[in-house]
């Protein structure tokens, strides 16, 4: 689930040549601070305390974290914003049970104390450890990894970005009967450290770009409005990711299509043959496939909060859990993917492993200390924490669905609908907590009849349970339709968390769905 | 974590760096520490201590922003420059007014030093005992206990300060049955640890669990309910910003170009407050911008009074920037009835524990969806005859509270939103309504 909800995305670099000033995204003195700290020799530090203490692990993670926004309205900026956030945390496992502790004042007496402060808590926990916490292998590394980027967004002039997100507003607001349009630019960058007990060091660098606008249709003697937010979606890569035309086109058709909606036709509640395009179709995957497959899930360990799984442990090769055209992998190392690392936050190299083949569950998402708990000799490396100062535990890598061999078209599974819909883009979304009734809403709606692709429709939402849903998927797009989409504030966990993660699909069809006219004046079932 | 006069002096600091024409300089520090538990043992356990310093400027009414988690004086001068730096270059800010100078605050009080300095022996021990009387009773424990302290100051270069300091601790715990067929949920925060009640919390997790055993399925449908406080709090916000209001795309919109204010939108029994010196509910006295908060309606017997004007929107329109809100009582105006009695007077209905995953589906009617979960019962003739599947529903806030679809108000409680994990609180009371809409079983438990 999100944090508090995701999201959504697109491109153009219209610049008008204007010079501009260079903002050197650098805090000097606060830079030259923490490049004077020695991360290895901190972690040194830190890690032989905890062996003193008699710990059987420990970890270290020291972390430099950088974010930018731009946020606009119109033609107006609401605010230009930037934070640097540097600091670690110790974890420590002793006699069974975990401590961790973390803070911003990173020197060796703050480096010793936190390190106490982690081996007190364990050991504080330990005494009532009922079964105690066993980590799985795992190799020693010592590795430097980077994300993949051509441009560093940090070194792109402000004034550009200003000058991008307000050509975008322009372009939507033209658009007859479009009333508002927000926008904004968030840049993320983590620079971490790693180093543990085992030996193992890793240093990272990644860049994620996460744009977003969204359009406000309103009739004002009516008093009805439509929105309809950009469908592209944030990634792991630089600011190339906006210099491309189609977030200009984007912009200008949410203008035009939020006022459309207000005309569009309601639709009909029933059932529907549904064709679901990868701005959409992402986030389903994310909630009913990714989220299910989670084994920490599955073993209670989520029930206080964002719940469990009707997958158990005794399922995993034999569940049927979609059709036979359905093959989910969950893959760390996929290019521009928002999960996508070198190491995992306990230095667990990134892997791609299958999660459903041909339709039947296979695999589960596990850490060090989960996959022992079902027999597996390894991790497939998904911890995570969103800072320096969140204990790290399980989180979902990307999950992607496989496209068809053939090269099937949106046209091609359009032309086999009788009576359906074919929806882009996220709207409302919820799932129960065990990931088997859920209800999704999205951006655009479009009649199918026929074969043919018909008039706007408005106020749509389906309704499906998760098993059920994959199974009435009968067609698949190939690889030319495959879109990555995804969100980097999925939460999840006590305290919660954010985790950004993308999910891959072609587009895809559904026999029979439930479809909702979530408008209240009509009966809804 | 930062006193008052730390505070004071490090955003003192932080203006004499200031070379902007206007300012507002902000200081914070956390000390945080939490207790995970699942599976009847602890899984995670940490605590971390932080600060951050945040300056925001503006240049000729040019505005940037920049923070950072460092303290000492390179830092600081450092993220004044930063946010000049932006600010020099950035477009004019249209919505720009001048900070506020020197304001009055009348304090409140929602810290104790105990609910900071707890002592982890006593939560590990307190965790164990919940987990030993679920073991007992052959029940699954999972829950999550933490406790925080955290300061602010805050100044503006036109001349005012404050400082506030709070501390909360909170409690959930879950209990399911050993087939996995039931559960139960319960939750409480409060800002003086000596107030929360873990024994309260387990004991109720594991009742609700053991007489949920059994569910039966029902059909979706619409059915009068009752909905405990906590269910209440899980569904109800509110959100009265008058911008967007004015702007035509808001639940509080009219036909016209006008809106709601001043219509009878709610049962006349119910009023929505906001009070940061009620009792229950201690909080900020510092509402938008620094603004001294007022207790104030915004909505009174039934009829939208007020919505939140913020400065500029206030200066746009002519009207006074809202002193609030800064948090939310909705309370009966006057008889209110407890849970037994509302049980008593059902005819035929469901009792609802707390909703989870509640997401928007129409803003234009402040429809959301979500589900039942950890507690749903069937009440026929007075008495809660078994219990029920869960379901999915999809509600119109503004239709459940209208006119005309409330039964019985209950007395207000201090409630922590499921998906806040008791970091926020609320007064909110249980209601017996005539009309709930359900439109789907969920097999989830």
């Amino acid at each position: 689930m999100n944090l508090s909800r995701r999201d959504f995305v697109k491109s153009t670099g219209v610049l008008c040549g204007a010079v501009a000033t260079q903002l050197p995204w650098t805090l000097p003195a606060a830079t030259a601070e923490h490049s004077a700290v020695n991360r290895h020799d901190l972690a040194e530090q830190a890690l032989a305390r905890a062996r003193k203490l008699g710990c059987d692990y420990a970890d270290i993670r020291i972390n430099k974290y950088r974010r930018e926004s731009v946020f606009t309205r119109e033609q107006q900026v609401l605010n230009v914003s930037r934070t640097h956030d540097f600091g670690f945390g110790v974890r420590v496992l002793y006699k069974g049970a975990w401590g961790f502790a973390a803070s911003h004042i990173v020197t060796p007496q703050s480096i010793r104390k936190v390190t106490e402060q982690a081996f007190d808590i364990a050991r504080a926990n330990s005494r009532y450890q009922r079964k105690p916490i066993k980590l799985a292998p795992a190799e020693k590394v010592v590795a430097k990894w980077k994300s993949s980027f051509a441009k560093d967004p940090f070194d792109v002039p402000m004034e550009k970005k200003v000058e991008f997100l307000l050509k975008l507003n322009e372009l939507a607001i033209q658009a007859k009967g479009a009333s508002f349009v927000t926008s904004g630019l968030s840049f993320q960058n983590e620079d971490k450290f790693f180093a543990s007990t085992d030996g193992s060091e890793t240093e990272q660098y990644i860049i994620r770009t996460l744009p977003f606008l969204n359009v406000t249709a309103v009739n004002r003697s009516s008093g009805d409005f439509q929105t309809r937010g950009t469908l592209a979606g944030p990634k792991t890569i630089g600011y190339e990711y906006l210099e491309d035309s189609s977030w200009a086109e984007d912009a200008r058709k949410a203008g035009e299509e939020a006022a459309a909606k207000l005309k569009a036709k309601p639709v009909e509640p029933g059932k529907y043959d549904l064709i679901l395009h990868p701005s959409h179709l992402w986030l389903t995957i994310h909630e009913s496939v990714g989220h299910s497959t989670e084994l920490d899930r599955a073993l209670l360990w989520e029930a206080d909060y964002a719940g469990t799984s009707f997958i158990t442990p005794d399922k995993t090769g034999k569940l049927e859990f979609g059709s036979r055209i359905c093959n989910f992998y969950a893959d760390r190392t996929q290019p521009n993917g928002l999960a996508t690392v070198g190491y995992d936050d306990e230095g667990v190299q990134s892997q791609r492993w299958p999660i459903v083949k041909d339709g039947i569950f296979v695999d589960w998402q596990t850490t060090r200390d989960l996959a022992p708990l079902i027999g597996a000799t390894q991790s497939h490396g998904c911890l995570h924490s969103d800072s320096w100062g969140s204990v790290p535990f399980p989180r979902m890598p990307n999950v992607s669905l496989e496209p068809a061999k053939e090269n099937v078209s949106l046209d091609d599974l359009i032309g086999g609908v009788d009576d359906g819909i074919l929806i882009y883009g996220n709207g409302s979304w919820s799932i129960d907590h065990q990931r088997y009734n859920f209800q999704f809403g999205g951006q655009t709606f479009w009649e199918i009849k026929n074969g043919k692709l018909g008039e706007m429709l408005r106020d749509v939402a389906y309704q499906s349970r998760t098993p059920e849903f994959w199974h009435a998927c009968d067609a698949l797009g190939g690889s030319s339709t495959y879109e990555l989409n995804g969100a980097a504030n999925d939460g999840k966990g006590e305290p919660t968390q954010a985790n950004a993660v993308s999910h891959g699909c072609p587009v895809a069809r559904f026999r029979q769905i439930n479809v909702l006219n979530t408008n209240p004046s009509k009966k809804t079932t | 974590m930062l006193s008052e006069k730390q505070s004071r002096d490090l955003c003192r600091k932080l203006l004499s760096y200031v070379k902007a024409d206007d300012a507002v300089v902000s200081v914070s520090s956390e000390d945080y520490s939490h207790l995970r538990f699942a599976a009847n043992g602890f899984t995670t356990s940490g605590r971390r201590e932080d600060a951050s310093a945040g300056v925001t400027v503006w240049i000729k009414k040019q505005r940037g922003s920049a923070s950072a988690n460092d303290l000492d004086e390179a830092s600081l001068r450092d993220a004044v420059q930063q946010a000049e730096q932006i600010a020099s270059t950035a477009p004019v800010d249209k919505e720009y007014l001048p900070t506020l100078g020197p304001q009055a605050y009348k304090p409140s009080s929602d810290y104790v030093d105990a609910t900071v300095n707890l002592s982890l022996s006593h939560r590990a021990q307190a965790i164990d005992e919940i987990i030993r009387g679920c073991e007992k009773k052959d029940l699954i424990a999972a829950g999550f206990h933490h406790a925080n302290g955290s300061t602010s100051g805050v100044a503006t270069k036109n001349g005012n300060f404050y400082y506030e300091r709070s501390s909360l601790a909170s409690l959930s715990v879950t209990a399911r049955t050993a087939d996995g067929g039931a559960s139960g949920y319960f939750l409480r925060n409060h800002f003086d640890i000596a107030k929360l009640d873990a024994r309260r919390i387990g004991h109720e997790a594991m009742r609700k669990a053991l007489e949920s055993k059994n569910p039966r399925p029902m059909e979706p449908g619409t059915y009068p309910v009752i909905l405990e406080a906590q269910a209440a709090g899980d569904l109800i916000r509110f959100g009265f910003d008058a911008r967007n209001a004015d702007e035509g795309r808001s639940p509080y919109s009219a036909p016209g170009g006008k809106t709601k204010l001043g219509q009878h939108i709610f049962d006349e029994r119910i009023n929505v407050y906001s009070d940061p010196w009620h009792p229950e509910l201690p909080t900020s006295p510092v509402a938008q911008d620094g603004i001294p908060a007022q207790k104030m309606f915004f909505v009174r017997n039934g009829v939208l009074e007020n919505l939140h004007y913020s400065r500029y929107w206030a200066h746009e329109k002519g009207k006074t920037p809202t002193p609030g809100p800064v948090n939310t009582i909705l309370e009966s105006t006057g008889k209110t009835h407890s849970l037994e009695e509302m049980i008593s007077s059902m005819k035929k209905g469901l009792l609802v524990s707390r909703f989870w995953y509640i997401r928007g589906v129409d803003p234009r009617t402040a429809l959301f969806t979500g589900l039942t979960r950890d507690g749903l019962w069937y009440v026929e003739n007075g008495k809660i005859q078994y219990p029920v599947r869960n379901f999915r529903f999809n509600q119109s806030v503004l239709e459940l509270l209208a006119p005309g679809n409330i039964e019985m108000i209950g007395k207000s409680e201090r409630i922590s939103s499921s998906e806040s994990q008791g970091r926020g609180a609320e007064l909110t009371p249980a209601l017996m309504v005539k009309a709930f809409h359900f439109s789907s079983p969920s097999d989830a438990v």
